[in-house]
């Protein structure tokens, strides 16, 4: 069986749509997936969490995405996320030393969550991945 | 060809057919036969990568002005 892993580190659209675009797909057909979210990527992890916002270097393209999005041909991040978990192989983790630098409570996350980990423990989950991505 | 189920994935871009696809595949009968439509050039050979991962098969992809009809065929 083929395993993707993929570190996220921005919660904005433009990152990540990219991640769960992959690791969604990736599920559905057959592999095994992995997100890692880690820094401000963890962001995304947050209850009630809706990415709205491009990263400020692209923030012309902004409109553009919105516009996409309120005509339906770009599925929710949310649609993508459950349909890949539905299948069972793919697992959302959150970082958990983000999670205490940013003070987050104890239930902040959103319930898709599979576990708070440490880089150690995510290197052992990633570590027969076929594809690793960093996406920052 | 007849299909069992139609998939109206037009105007949807990557990963919007596949995953509209993937949801009526799961929920469909061996050997029922799928019609997607969509409008997203990539989809074909999406569609055919994913069929070939999971095991369903590909019977044939036609396209009618802008839009393509692939016949995917539910495995048994």
């Amino acid at each position: 069986m083929s395993k993707i892993s993929i570190i996220v580190t921005s919660e904005k659209l433009d990152k990540l749509y990219p991640a769960i675009t992959l690791a969604g797909t990736a599920a559905i057909s057959g592999w095994d997936a992995e997100l890692f979210f880690t820094f401000w990527g963890l962001l995304a992890l947050k209850k009630g969490y809706e990415p709205s916002d491009v990263s400020t270097d692209y923030k012309q393209f902004g409109a553009k995405l919105s516009e996409a999005f309120a005509s339906g041909s770009m599925p929710s991040w949310k649609t993508i996320l459950e349909q890949g978990r539905a299948t069972g192989r793919l697992k959302v983790y959150a970082c958990s030393t983000t999670f205490g630098l940013l003070g987050f409570e104890e239930n902040a996350l959103e319930s898709f969550v599979d576990d708070v980990i440490g880089a150690a423990t995510f290197l052992g989950k990633a570590k027969d991945a076929d594809i690793t991505l960093f996406i920052s | 060809m007849e299909a069992d189920l139609v998939v109206d994935a037009k105007f949807k871009s990557c990963p919007g057919p596949l995953l509209a696809l993937a949801s009526v595949v799961s929920k469909a009968s061996p050997n029922q036969l799928i019609k997607l439509l969509a409008t997203d050039p990539a989809a074909p050979s999406d569609v055919r990568e994913w069929a070939s991962n999971v095991g369903h098969q590909v019977l044939e992809v036609k396209k009618i002005g802008n839009v393509y009809e692939i016949y995917v065929k539910v495995s048994s």
